[in-house]
């Protein structure tokens, strides 16, 4: 297997070896010279490109196509650079870790890949669509569960359901059954004519996934799913992230949780400073600095210093569009 | 219909649905929906009451008799200025004994004014020379001062018209006696069929108010509130027209707004006697395009605003100088001149002044137009700087 990832290494960057973001560069690379290699070397190259080893627990006999691809994405607010020219893919069907310090652009990243938030520079595509002139396409094929739970308070779990539904073009006779069998999905059918303000944290989190699946996109965007859970739905929870994985679902998972990381990602992603530090499959990140664990690697990569700079050089525009 | 413009009308009357629901789930912001308007009708109805005489809003306001003077012509107009007073529940008349005692009382507050018969009066008309009668009232209260003086000096003529009859029949005058005591007289004609009430002038500025304001915090409320729970990235993120949203919040709120300004208009007409004389298509037409006229401001200060906190603060600064420059609560000439450009600046001067109209002189679209063609303006402008600015800041 590290042959295939020296190669890579070396197509994408010459001499220099191997380098955290490798597997992007690669990519890249291909289409750099694929002006100037004969055909056939570029189908080797592609072979090559999206056999990486961290594929293994992808369905047999799949060839890995990018789901998420992004160019230069860069977001400024002001002066202060939050993305900055990041080149990424992530792959059909794969679980794609999304890690970073408070601070560091994955929020904003995600905003962008979701269409909440228009890049400044640089493109991205999702499911084969560009963000800013096809975000409509984009929205039908992406679920969102946020940080914040998005679900009116005062609404029942089926009132709530219905009205996200009904925003994806979705009957009521439609989205009905749709509802139910969700609703048993995450256990609570029982509860679904209670107002959402009166669940507990766990409660309300199932309910929001659900809510991100009602249309049953292609890729789910899931940020910090089990931030303030007990342990019980912390394993409800990561389960399902599983299950709907294995189901065909590629998955965005952003959380500070490294073994949460660790036990659910084919791929992590670490982003510092806006830039990508490091994009690889877990195992092989671990390999390549030594480290036990996904946390060390982590520190390794983003140092150990507190971040708590970073937000003063927010200007206060970007709240806005935050909040 | 083109199957796009059908599905963002679909969705703008999802989410206007929804918004409505919500509303009506919060039982206590509903239960203070619905008693703000009587609340703040009955208030500004009775603090600004009509200073025509016709409507006094001190009845039966305590004053005090003081009589010095204890001749027959003095005990005489004290009867009869009691008798008028109590049967036009006017003034509770209580009998003091000098003018500085009742003085007193009015310091201590419990009477609101003093009727002094001075020494002389009888003899003076015995003599038959012109008497006086002295009138005080609380000069605290500038207002009702001049209310319990007018009042109280109606009965003395009155009393005096009276008693000048008879002396011009007793002189063998066998003419109509007021063609000397009175030779021309007035009588109110009113434009409109019924006297006029101040609540007349009152319910259609309240009603323009409620649904204008209700409509321009509601909706930066309704806007900022999602953006901060975060539900309204669960909007942005489904494949929906920015547009549709904002018109979907815009119509909720209208409808909010509708419902309690016609919640005032029937308070009005069951508790105040306002009476609506002209169509009221129309009047929810006039109501409409006010709406619109702010809509527009509401949106621009929701973008601008980093949090609902300082969105509604900012709207209060809006809403304030609004509320008494727009002609709402007292005629707009009572201003200064340049003060009336300003409220002739704000829209809801139009709107208020176009509802007036509409309720109290039943004037039809075509006697309105100016009104309506200002306000169809600003709609515009407003609403076309307005919704590029928000979409912008809803994408930042």
């Amino acid at each position: 297997m590290s042959w295939v990832r020296e190669t890579r290494n070396q197509i994408g960057n010459g001499a220099s070896g191997g380098q955290p973001g490798d597997r992007v560069r690669v990519t890249l690379a291909t289409t750099t010279f694929a002006a100037i290699l004969d055909s056939r070397v570029i189908n080797w190259l592609r072979l090559v490109a999206v056999t990486s080893p961290g594929r293994v627990r992808v369905p047999d006999g799949e060839l890995m196509e990018p789901i998420i691809t992004t160019h230069s994405l860069t977001k400024k607010f002001g002066d202060f650079v939050a993305v900055d020219h990041i080149d990424l893919e992530i792959m059909k069907g794969e679980i794609f870790g999304f890690l970073g310090p408070n601070g560091a652009g994955k929020s904003t990243t995600i905003r962008m890949l979701t269409t909440l938030s228009e890049p400044t520079e640089g493109t991205a595509e999702v499911s084969g669509f560009d963000v800013r002139t096809q975000a409509d396409e984009v929205r039908r094929r992406i679920g969102l569960v946020a940080e914040k739970i998005i679900l009116y308070p005062r609404l029942t779990a089926v009132e709530n359901l219905m009205f996200f539904g009904e925003l994806y073009g979705m009957s009521r006779t439609e989205l009905k059954p749709k509802i139910n069998e969700l609703l048993e999905m995450v256990r609570l059918e029982s509860f679904k004519d209670i107002p959402t303000g009166g669940y507990s944290s766990g409660m309300r989190q199932r309910l929001n996934i659900v809510r991100g699946l009602l249309h049953d996109p292609e890729i789910l965007f899931l940020d910090e799913p089990t931030a303030l859970l007990d342990p019980q739905s912390v394993r409800f929870v990561r389960d399902l992230v599983k299950e709907l994985n294995a189901n065909g679902k590629t998955i965005i998972l952003t959380t500070h949780i490294m073994e949460e990381a660790d036990e659910l990602s084919h791929t992590v992603g670490i982003i510092d400073h806006g830039k990508m530090v490091a994009v690889d499959e877990t195992a092989f990140l671990k390999g390549k600095y030594k480290c036990e664990t996904l946390e060390e690697v982590f520190l390794e990569l983003t140092g150990r210093t507190l971040r708590d700079s970073a937000s003063s050089h927010v200007p206060m525009r970007r709240t806005m569009g935050r909040i | 219909m083109p199957n796009g413009l059908r599905h963002n009308l679909y969705i703008m009357s999802r989410i206007a649905q929804k918004d409505l629901l919500d509303f009506w789930k919060a039982k206590m912001l509903f239960a203070t929906f619905m008693v703000m308007p009587l609340l703040m009708m009955s208030m500004f109805g009775f603090m600004f009451p009509a200073t025509t005489a016709t409507s006094n809003p001190y009845k039966n306001a305590p004053i005090a008799m003081v009589m010095e003077d204890e001749g027959s012509f003095a005990i005489n107009f004290a009867d009869q200025f009691k008798e008028i007073a109590t049967s036009t529940a006017t003034f509770k008349v209580k009998d003091f004994p000098s003018f500085n005692s009742a003085r007193d009382e009015i310091l201590t507050g419990g009477i609101k004014g003093v009727v002094v018969i001075p020494a002389g009066f009888t003899e003076a008309l015995d003599s038959r020379r012109q008497s006086v009668v002295l009138i005080t009232a609380d000069d605290t209260n500038p207002q009702m001062g001049s209310i319990i003086y007018s009042e109280a000096a109606s009965i003395v003529r009155v009393i005096s018209d009276n008693l000048g009859r008879s002396i011009i029949s007793k002189m063998g005058n066998t003419g109509d006696p007021s063609f000397v005591t009175e030779p021309i007289t007035v009588e109110r004609m009113n434009l409109i069929g019924s006297r006029t009430n101040q609540f007349e002038f009152l319910a259609p500025g309240f009603m323009a108010l409620t649904v204008v304001m209700g409509t321009l915090t509601g909706l930066g409320a309704a806007i900022s509130r999602e953006k901060e729970q975060g539900t309204m990235d669960g909007i942005m993120v489904a494949p929906v027209s920015r547009n549709a949203i904002v018109a979907g919040k815009m119509i909720a709120q209208t409808v909010r707004g509708l419902i309690q300004g016609f919640l005032i208009l029937g308070l009005s007409m069951l508790l105040f006697g306002v009476q609506v004389y002209g169509s009221p298509l129309l009047m929810v037409v006039v109501m409409l395009l006010g709406v619109a006229s702010f809509a527009g401001i509401g949106l621009i200060v929701t973008s601008l605003a980093p949090e609902q906190e300082t969105a509604q603060m900012m709207m209060m600064l809006l809403q304030f100088p609004m509320m008494f420059l727009s002609g709402l609560l007292f005629p707009m000439d009572q201003l200064p001149g340049w003060l009336q450009w300003v409220g002739k600046a704000l829209p809801l001067y139009y709107a208020a002044d176009a509802l007036r109209k509409v309720i109290v002189l039943s004037a039809s679209l075509n006697q309105i137009y100016m009104d309506v063609v200002v306000l169809v303006l600003y709609s515009f402008a407003t609403l076309g700087v307005a919704i590029p600015i928000f979409n912008k800041a809803m994408t930042r």
